[in-house]
């Protein structure tokens, strides 16, 4: 665990040798590394994270969403069929989200969805070769922020900022706006950011922030932001 | 052949009367005539005295000297898997038999006719992959897009599959497993049980 604590922040490229496995202790994994020969080697390139659990990842910046399993993401309703719906999500393939995993959904009583409506979901299962399966509860059976998204509007960003927006601590873009204004947001990791605000303003003037925050230090953003709040009067 | 038979008949040409003909492959009977169904080489087959009555001889038509060769149900066919699903496994059917077919028909694999027992609680994830090569049997003519095929018997199932990672030529060590020579590394899948592969 040491020698993985060691090698966080450094900078590989794809098929590199990262680090070695260690004898002892586990080794948890997750996107962009595997093992082979007795080392964890890179499957993309990227710069070596761990999360807040000890899982090891690459964070590289990826044209196309992956899908992974326990991601979240914002999807758009593009069929509707007997028994699911089908969700794109960016992906290789168009996504699965079965009729009946939203919470009190029962034979009977079925969300009432149609093609163009947002959904945030979590992905249940994603393989390589097959369509991802989604779902818009938690693995209790609880809602918890999954499900229809009304109104508001999309904006698209890449993944690494996706992950920062979604982590923890809040990200500062967050913070900043959050203390002068007032909306709601949902993250996907599919590089999607369902905003809805009071008024189309303030939409517009969160998105511009979120997107131009990527590059920025915290101490950067917090003055955009500071600017621009005090712009909008 | 002679030069009447080199000619080529086309949809719709009337060959013959079904008093003298009887209808074989490639053509159809409408108003007590024979016609054809295809483009092609009209073929008559003049078949053995079976018994006292004489039999009338069969009018086929076909693009080459072999009659088309079409799925049926009970066939055993050799598909590659073009795609995979939540319920069903798309393919694509290749061989009929022991011939290959010029034209290839579309199959699918529905999740109940994986195998044969149970049935409901199927992950067709861990059966087949796409690129797969799989035995089945031609269960019906199913709907327009694909025939239903079917793996619910020990002979049938992968019988040819590459690893996820490595590409090579996977070694089947079970009946729902498959190992990767080159990394050890073990899939599943829904394996044939051919002749050659059980050992004494």
């Amino acid at each position: 665990m040491a020698a993985a604590a060691l090698a966080l922040g450094k900078v590989v490229g794809p098929g590199d040798r990262v680090l070695d496995v260690p004898e002892q202790g586990t080794l948890r994994l997750s996107a962009g590394l595997t093992t082979h020969d007795g080392a964890v080697s890179s499957l993309k390139g990227g710069v070596l994270k761990s999360t807040r659990t000890g899982q090891l990842f690459l964070e590289g910046r990826q044209k196309r969403y992956i899908p992974a399993e326990g991601d979240v993401v914002v999807g758009v309703i593009t069929d509707k069929h007997s028994e699911n719906f089908t969700v794109d999500i960016g992906g290789p393939f168009n996504a699965v989200l079965p009729q009946l995993s939203f919470e009190g959904a029962t034979r009977r009583n079925r969300p009432n969805l149609h093609p163009g409506d947002l959904v945030y979901a979590r992905v249940v299962s994603a393989h390589r070769d097959t369509d991802p399966v989604l779902s818009c509860m938690d693995t209790a059976g609880r809602a918890a922020g999954f499900g229809h998204l009304k109104e508001g509007m999309v904006l698209s960003c890449s993944s690494a900022l996706a992950r920062q927006l979604l982590g923890s601590p809040t990200a500062p873009v967050l913070e900043a706006l959050g203390s002068g204004l007032q909306f709601e947001l949902a993250v996907g990791l599919n590089g999607r950011v369902w905003l809805c605000a009071p008024t189309a303003a303030t939409c517009v003037v969160v998105a511009n922030a979120i997107s131009e925050s990527e590059f920025r230090t915290p101490a950067q953003v917090k003055t955009m932001v500071a600017r621009v709040l005090s712009r909008l009067g | 052949m002679s030069a009447a038979d080199a000619q080529g008949v086309c949809v719709g040409d009337r060959l013959g009367t079904t008093d003298t003909y009887a209808a074989g492959e490639g053509v159809f009977v409408r108003d007590g005539f024979v016609i054809a169904s295809v483009v092609g080489f009209k073929r008559v087959e003049v078949p053995a005295a079976a018994g006292e009555l004489p039999q009338k001889p069969t009018l086929h038509v076909a693009s080459r000297d072999t009659l088309p060769l079409v799925p049926k149900p009970g066939d055993i066919v050799t598909v590659k898997i073009s795609r995979v699903a939540q319920t069903a496994a798309h393919a694509l059917i290749m061989c009929v038999g022991r011939q290959a077919l010029s034209t290839e028909f579309k199959g699918v694999i529905r999740q109940q006719d994986v195998r044969s027992t149970e049935i409901d609680r199927v992950v067709i994830y861990d059966c087949f992959r796409p690129g797969d090569i799989v035995r089945a049997e031609v269960v019906s003519l199913g709907d327009a897009r694909s025939y239903y095929l079917s793996t619910a018997k020990n002979e049938l199932g992968v019988v040819y599959a590459k690893s996820a990672t490595a590409g090579a030529a996977m070694v089947p060590t079970s009946w729902v497993t498959m190992q990767c020579p080159d990394t050890q590394a073990v899939e599943k899948r829904k394996v044939a049980k051919l002749e050659s592969l059980v050992s004494a």
